[in-house]
C-alpha cells in the first residue's frame, strides 16, 4: 500500500511540469504556424491574414476574452448585440495578434520557461525573442479545457494584451454610455482600418 | 451477469457525470467577480483627461513625423553601433540607479550596479561594451519614481507630458529629480556644455523607441482608443518595474472562462 502512495505522490509531483511542457509543445507548433505564414512569400497578404486569423480563432479563447473585455456592459446588451460583438472582437483580436507577430516574423525565438499555476489552472510560457540589439520577453498564458489548449492572454514586456484591451474598451464604452451596440459600430470601423493596413 | 450489470451501471454513471462536468466547463457563466481587476486597469485616475488627450495627440504626431522615422533609421545602423550607444547611455544612468537602489534598501543590487559601472567604464571602453553582463552582473533599472513608490508615495493622477509622454504626478516628480541630480548632466552644465543634456535625452528616446517599433505600431494601428491603450500600458509597465517581480506572476490574471468557439 505504501508503494502505491509513493507512486501516487511521484505522479502528483510530476504532473505539474508535464502540463506546462505539454502546453509549451503545443504553443511552439502554433507560433511556428503563424510565423511560417509570414515567411511564405508565395501567399498574398490577404490569404496570409486569413490563414493567421483562422489559427488565432482556433487557439485563442476569443469569446471568453471578449466578454472579459466588455466588462459590465455585457450584462445589459441584447443577445444579437453580444453575438455581433463577439464576432467583431474575434477579428479585432486576430488583427492585433497578427500585427504583433508580424514584427517578430524574422526574429529568432526560444521558449525559455514554462510554469503551471495550479491554483488558476493556467500555464505561463515565456518566449524570448532575440534580435541584434537585445531580447524581448513575451509570456503566453494558456489554459486547458477538454483536452485542448487555449491562449487566454499575451504579455509583451510586462503589458498584458487582455488587460490593455479591457482598459481601452472600458474607456470607449464610457463615451457611449456603456452601450455595446454603439461600441460595435466603432469596432467594425477600426477592424476595417486595421485590416486594410495589414493586407496592403 | 450481476458483475457486468454493475460494471455497466458504474460506466454509465461515470459517463453521465463526465458529460455533466464537461458541459459545465463549456458554459461561459460570467459573474461580476469575473470582471474584477485592480483600479490600475479600469479606474486609472485621470481627472485632466481632456488636456492629456490634446498633449497626447501632439506627441503622437511628433512621434509619427520625427521620432519613429529617426528610430527606423537608427535601426539600420550596424548592430554593434546600436548596442554601443545603448550600452553607453545605460552606463551613464548607472550612478543614479545605484542611488535609487540604496534609497530602496537594495544593497546587493547597488553593489552589483556599482561593479557594472566600474567594469564597463574601464574594460568596456567608457561603457560602450557591456563586459559586466558577460561576467554575470546583470543590468537592473531603478529610478526616483520607483523609489518614491516604494516609500509609499501614491501615483497621483495620470498626466501626459509634452515630448516625454505618459507619466503621473509621482513619476513626473521622479523625472524632475533625475534631471536635477544626474551627475553627468550637472558636469556638462557646469562646464558650459549644456547642449549635451537635450542631446542625451533625444538619443535615449530614439534608442528606446527603436526597440519597440513593431509593438507601438501594432498598438496604434489596432486600438479603438489609442490614448486609453497607452495609458493602461504605462501603468502596467510601471507597476511591474516598481515591484521588481517576474512579469507573468505579477500581471493580474484575467478571469477568462474558456469557451469553445
Amino acid at each position: 500500500m505504501n508503494f502505491l502512495y509513493k507512486i501516487f505522490f511521484i505522479f502528483l509531483l510530476n504532473a505539474t511540469p508535464l502540463l506546462a511542457d505539454e502546453a509549451s509543445d503545443w504553443l511552439k507548433k502554433e507560433i511556428d504556424n503563424i510565423l511560417d505564414a509570414y515567411k511564405d512569400t508565395s501567399v498574398s497578404k490577404v490569404d496570409r491574414f486569413n490563414l493567421i486569423e483562422d489559427s488565432i480563432n482556433n487557439n485563442f479563447a476569443g469569446a471568453g476574452i471578449s466578454k472579459f473585455v466588455a466588462g459590465k456592459s455585457w450584462f445589459s446588451a441584447s443577445k444579437e448585440t453580444k453575438k455581433e460583438y463577439v464576432k467583431l472582437f474575434k477579428r479585432h483580436l486576430a488583427l492585433n495578434i497578427a500585427s504583433i507577430m508580424q514584427g517578430y516574423s524574422y526574429q529568432e525565438y526560444v521558449l525559455i520557461n514554462s510554469k503551471y499555476d495550479e491554483k488558476n489552472k493556467v500555464s505561463m510560457i515565456d518566449m524570448e525573442i532575440h534580435n541584434d540589439t537585445g531580447n524581448l520577453l513575451v509570456t503566453w498564458r494558456v489554459k486547458k479545457s477538454k483536452d485542448r489548449y487555449f491562449v487566454i492572454d499575451l504579455i509583451v514586456a510586462d503589458i498584458s494584451l487582455v488587460v490593455t484591451k479591457r482598459s481601452e474598451f472600458n474607456s470607449m464604452l464610457k463615451k457611449v454610455d456603456q452601450k455595446l451596440n454603439e461600441l460595435n459600430v466603432v469596432l467594425r470601423s477600426q477592424n476595417e482600418s486595421s485590416y486594410s493596413i495589414i493586407t496592403n | 451477469m450481476i458483475n457486468i450489470k454493475s460494471l455497466l451501471i458504474i460506466l454509465f454513471t461515470v459517463f453521465i457525470n463526465f458529460s455533466v462536468l464537461s458541459d459545465e466547463a463549456d458554459k461561459v457563466t460570467t459573474t461580476s467577480s469575473d470582471f474584477e481587476t485592480t483600479y490600475n486597469e479600469d479606474e486609472i485616475f485621470d481627472p485632466i483627461e481632456p488636456i492629456n488627450r490634446v498633449i497626447f495627440g501632439f506627441n503622437n504626431v511628433a512621434d509619427k513625423i520625427i521620432l519613429e522615422p529617426v528610430a527606423k533609421g537608427y535601426r539600420k545602423l550596424p548592430s554593434p553601433i546600436q548596442s554601443g550607444i545603448n550600452n553607453f547611455l545605460s552606463n551613464l544612468r548607472a550612478p543614479l540607479v545605484v542611488v535609487n537602489q540604496l534609497l530602496q534598501g537594495q544593497g546587493k543590487n547597488a553593489a552589483e550596479t556599482t561593479g557594472r559601472f566600474v567594469v564597463n567604464t574601464t574594460a568596456g571602453v567608457l561603457g560602450l561594451v557591456d563586459v559586466a553582463d558577460k561576467i554575470g552582473l546583470e543590468e537592473k533599472e531603478e529610478d526616483y519614481g520607483q523609489t518614491l513608490a516604494i516609500w509609499g508615495v501614491g501615483d497621483g493622477f495620470y498626466v501626459v507630458l509634452p515630448i516625454f509622454g505618459p507619466s503621473n504626478l509621482r513619476d513626473s516628480a521622479g523625472l524632475f529629480l533625475t534631471y536635477s541630480t544626474d551627475p553627468f548632466n550637472a558636469y556638462a552644465v557646469r562646464e558650459g556644455e549644456g547642449w549635451v543634456v537635450p542631446l542625451r535625452t533625444a538619443t535615449n528616446a530614439v534608442d528606446k523607441r527603436s526597440k519597440i517599433i513593431a509593438e507601438v505600431n501594432a498598438l496604434r494601428n489596432n486600438s479603438v482608443d489609442y490614448y486609453a491603450a497607452v495609458r493602461s500600458s504605462y501603468y502596467q509597465n510601471r507597476k511591474a518595474a516598481i515591484q521588481n517581480i517576474d512579469d507573468s506572476e505579477l500581471t493580474p490574471l484575467p478571469l477568462i472562462s474558456v469557451e469553445f468557439e
